[in-house]
């Protein structure tokens, strides 16, 4: 531990999350007397607290043709049958939230501090017993396909979730989140209980939490109320690479004003270099003035959103590029947006814009974490891909490892043209110019 | 940059506030016992949570032990600092008092496209292309949004740049020099972003129930503007617009951050300090009245959902009912599973997700109701809804409006849950250091009370009879405007 506070330090300054007045801690990791690993960071600036339980699994363990399972079998755990709980919480203001991800879904308990026990209790009741009845999965089951409905209303979603589907053949990572109708239709409770046994087990749980309470305190309350957490195996779930589908043109219907014209990279390595490469591409490219795609906005006036975003996974990354634009600027955008990512490809980043980017980088990651929820959440995710908490350091300290060279050479290899999925989310026709898909190659 | 009635984030440019790694951009709202899932942060964040928490958190910091101070330089410019030192960042939320309730017909839209003008097209000193460099080169955050009352400016990034952040800001807000080329640009993006609004729904409806339910008053207005107004804007005309409100005695900074406070003083009174006093007096407008007659518009587009928006007046900023109303917001339509949401649930299977929201506004307030459902459902949703809310000043709140102890058990108090869930945000939105400066920005500029108070004491005051007033008032007497967004024939 004291390696990473000194590592924290030494990246942010002495001034960094390891304050003066030690209201907030780095990020330590134990073991309950459970047997639960739980990581903790103590943050003093609000009476908060959050919970976050980790359960291994997510889309990338979704059985073929039961898109929605993860998502269905997450919801069922939060189902609290005594009705006097409910309310308790309810009047407590005390959050219980669910996210279901490519590797694993969370359950969130926010609270109050002063309501962490009783928020504990019921939470652990109904997570380690859950109900799971027929007519609940049912009910589940239509709020998954009305998710779905509204999430098809949001192009950019839609964008994503169409690279997903395409570059994992719409398996595992590319099953729909929320299901499709055969989907949902095709799982039952049987297929529910078997997920949630498989999963919600302790070998492949882990607690991340984000208090104001001493960790004595939180760990005697963790292990109260988490006293029977059931017992299995480890999960084995098979890595599921990205294949670049033979048809590279995505195209999802919209009758919309704007199309969305993106192009998605599958990044096939993980560690933590990568990442932190990955980190300083998305930023150059997409975000805020100055980035490689502002001047699609700025200069040629094409649109008014322009973005990157990547999402990792345990086997690989996937990067978007995208611009949204009007009917009949579509083709004229397609045809910028890939000149703007051959021109980075081909020529590269300089010491100036990689010095830039780099600040950049690092400032975004302090604003991602400088608040509990989304702290949790952002170094969650590096123990889910296997980093560990400490992982957030470590890309710290990679991105100012970093050179021009190295991220040249890895912009290259990310934006091969080769491996360009072109996505389109509007009316038919749309993004496509005179002589066909405009393609980066 | 970014608007959204009330003035705060919305999709567009999507650089979130809260850069969450996509895995977790997955969002659903879930009717079921109030367990909400996250589908989208940014777009949670966006629409009206922020806004929410701007109000909650208006005097929030007076709380806090941390280090504050607020003072008026000499020509007029106010100043709040506050001491936030747990992460290596400074925040600076520059805002103005002057939004589309400052715009005519003939200069709707103007405040949004000259807030753009401001943030990319340069200045007197540097280029846009070099505002964009130096604002990348310090790793900042940077942003701008509009609204009915005020434009709001921020900027975030690590502290040891906060001379640079305060002279950078002085300079894109103070030294505009605008050449008809380069608004003619940023015309073009303006419009993007129109039909980028126009494709989402809830931003789209959000708009609209605003205009209806405020015609003839300048919240009537969208904030938006109007194309064929951008289109023939000229630079002189915003350059005029810039010369009236942008100045130093109709504006509020507020620095939140890790910093020393007198350290950060001296540099503000240094940078701020020179600027002109012109002796600038705030327009006063008539306060927004009630709609004499409900209205309701119903819009057909591709979508898979239907979306449902009901918009009622209510108190403004400076009104003493707001405490009332924005716990009157909480109990029936926020949080965890609250009396509204309960009762539609009860009504319609297939409602998805209700919200109520309420607004305070300078001259008048909304208190905005949005309900997803399945499209064959919105009807009579609208109906229930409305029918459930002119009542609700007949409904029992707290424990103690149920006679005998046996009854005072069993009831739950939604008096309770909803000061709760305000603490609990306010809490939460203590943590985020941007947020925490724009309430401050606002409330620098919307608060015309000489003692407001402490926000949480006011809270805190609220019973159950103020709750019915409050409902009696603004729920039951007004009438109601109403926006439905439904898919168009073929996708029901």
């Amino acid at each position: 531990m004291r390696r990473l506070a000194l590592a924290i330090l030494a990246v942010f300054g002495a001034s960094a999350l390891l304050t003066a007045d030690q209201r907030q801690s780095a990020p330590e990791k134990y073991t309950l007397a459970t047997g639960i690993p739980c990581i903790y960071q103590k943050d003093a600036v609000s009476p908060t607290t959050v919970v976050g339980l980790f359960i291994a699994g997510g889309k990338s363990a979704v059985p073929p043709g039961l898109d929605g399972l993860a998502a269905v079998a997450t919801r069922l755990l939060l189902e609290i049958p005594d009705e006097s709980k409910v309310r308790d919480l309810m009047a407590q203001a005390t959050r219980l939230s669910y996210v279901c991800l490519e590797d694993g879904s969370v359950i969130l308990v926010e609270c109050l501090t002063e309501n962490i026990e009783e928020a504990l209790r019921v939470a652990a009741k109904i997570v380690q017993d859950p109900l799971v009845s027929g007519l609940r999965v049912g009910r589940a089951k239509e709020l998954m396909a009305a998710n779905a409905k509204i999430e098809d209303d949001d192009a950019v979603a839609a964008g994503r979730n169409a690279a997903l589907k395409a570059l994992f053949g719409g398996r595992g990572y590319g099953s729909a989140l929320y299901g499709t109708e055969p989907g949902l239709k095709s799982i039952d409770r049987k297929d529910v209980l078997a997920f949630i046994r498989r999963f919600v087990v302790k070998p492949n749980v882990f607690f991340f939490v984000e208090t104001d309470l001493e960790w004595d305190s939180l760990r005697r309350l963790l292990e109260t109320a988490f006293d029977a957490f059931p017992d299995g195996p480890a999960a084995e779930i098979p890595r599921q690479e990205p294949v670049l589908p033979e048809d590279r043109d995505v195209l999802v219907l919209k009758d919309a004003k704007q199309t969305y014209i993106g192009r998605a990279y599958a990044l096939p390595r993980t560690g933590l270099k990568d990442m932190a490469e990955g980190y300083l591409l998305e930023t150059l490219l997409g975000k805020g003035p100055g980035s490689r795609l502002w001047t699609l906005r700025a200069d040629k006036r094409l649109a008014y959103g322009v973005d990157a975003d990547l999402t990792w996974m345990k086997s690989a990354g996937v990067l978007i590029a995208y611009i949204e634009t009007g009917r009949a600027k579509s083709p004229e955008a397609g045809a910028a947006l890939d000149r703007v990512l051959s021109a980075l490809r081909d020529d590269g980043v300089t010491e100036e814009e990689l010095a830039a980017t780099r600040t950049m980088a690092r400032a975004r990651f302090l604003r991602a974490t400088e608040a509990k929820s989304p702290r949790l959440r952002t170094l969650g995710l590096f123990e889910v891909l296997g980093h560990g908490p400490e992982g957030a350091i470590g890309i710290l300290e990679e991105i100012e490892a970093v050179t021009s060279a190295s991220l040249n050479e890895y912009i290259k290899d990310a934006l091969a043209p080769e491996r360009a999925l072109r996505l389109t989310v509007g009316p038919a026709g749309a993004g496509r110019s005179p002589g066909g898909l405009t393609c980066p190659d | 940059m970014k608007i959204v009635p009330g003035g705060t984030a919305a999709r567009g440019w999507r650089q979130a506030e809260l850069e969450v790694p996509a895995p977790y951009a997955t969002l659903a709202a879930d009717p079921l016992e109030g367990v909400v899932m996250i589908r989208d942060l940014r777009k949670a964040i966006a629409a009206w949570a922020g806004l929410i928490a701007a109000f909650w958190l208006a005097a929030l910091p007076l709380l806090s032990a941390e280090p504050s101070r607020y003072f008026v330089l000499d020509n007029g410019l106010k100043v709040f600092l506050y001491e936030k030192r747990d992460v290596p960042l400074l925040h600076v939320v520059t805002g103005f008092d002057v939004g589309s309730k400052d715009e005519t017909d003939e200069t709707s839209g103007l405040v949004h496209l000259l807030e753009h003008c401001l943030l990319f097209r340069g200045t007197a000193a540097r280029s846009g292309a070099e505002v964009g460099a130096d604002v990348r080169r310090h790793g900042a955050y940077f942003n701008g949004n509009t609204g009915q009352d005020l434009s709001v400016f921020e900027i975030s990034l690590p502290s040891e740049y906060a001379d640079f952040a305060l002279r950078n800001q002085k300079d894109i807000l103070f030294g505009l020099d605008l050449v008809q080329e380069e608004l003619d640009g940023e015309k073009e993006i303006i419009l993007e972003e129109f039909s980028q609004m126009e494709d989402d729904p809830e931003r789209n409806a959000a708009d609209l129930v605003l205009q209806d339910l405020f015609p003839g008053h300048a919240y009537g207005r969208s904030v938006y503007g109007n194309r064929e107004v951008i289109a023939a804007a000229s630079a002189a005309e915003l350059k005029a617009f810039h010369r009236t409100f942008f100045v130093a005695d109709n504006c509020a900074l507020a620095v939140v951050g890790d910093f020393d406070v007198a350290d950060m003083e001296r540099r503000v009174r240094e940078i701020f300090g020179p600027l002109p006093k012109t002796g600038f007096a705030p327009r006063s407008l008539p306060m927004a009245v009630p709609l004499k007659k409900s209205v309701s518009r119903r819009l057909e587009r591709d979508v898979a959902e239907g979306y449902l928006y009901l918009g009622f007046a209510a108190p403004d900023y400076n009104h003493p009912d707001r405490y009332a109303m924005s716990v009157l917001s909480e109990a029936l339509g926020r949080g965890v599973n609250p009396l509204l949401t309960s009762f539609l649930h009860s009504q319609r299977d297939s409602v998805q997700s209700v919200s109520m929201t309420y607004l305070p506004f300078r001259f008048g307030g909304a208190a905005i109701v949005s309900v997803k459902a399945d499209a064959r459902d919105v009807a009579a949703i609208e109906r229930a809804a409305v029918s459930f809310l002119k009542k609700a000043r007949d409904a029992s709140y707290s424990k103690k409006d149920y006679m005998g102890a046996e009854a005072e058990l069993a009831a739950f108090d939604y008096l309770e849950m909803a000061k709760n869930q305000i603490r609990f945000a306010s809490g939460q939105a203590e943590e985020h250091g941007l947020q925490l400066a724009g309430s401050l920005a606002r409330h620098m500029l919307l608060n015309t009370r000489a003692d407001p108070g402490r926000y949480l004491d006011g809270i805190g005051a609220v019973d159950s009879g103020d709750l019915r007033k409050a409902a009696a008032r603004y729920l039951s007497r007004g009438e109601v405007a109403a926006v439905t967004i439904i898919p168009g024939r073929g996708k029901k």
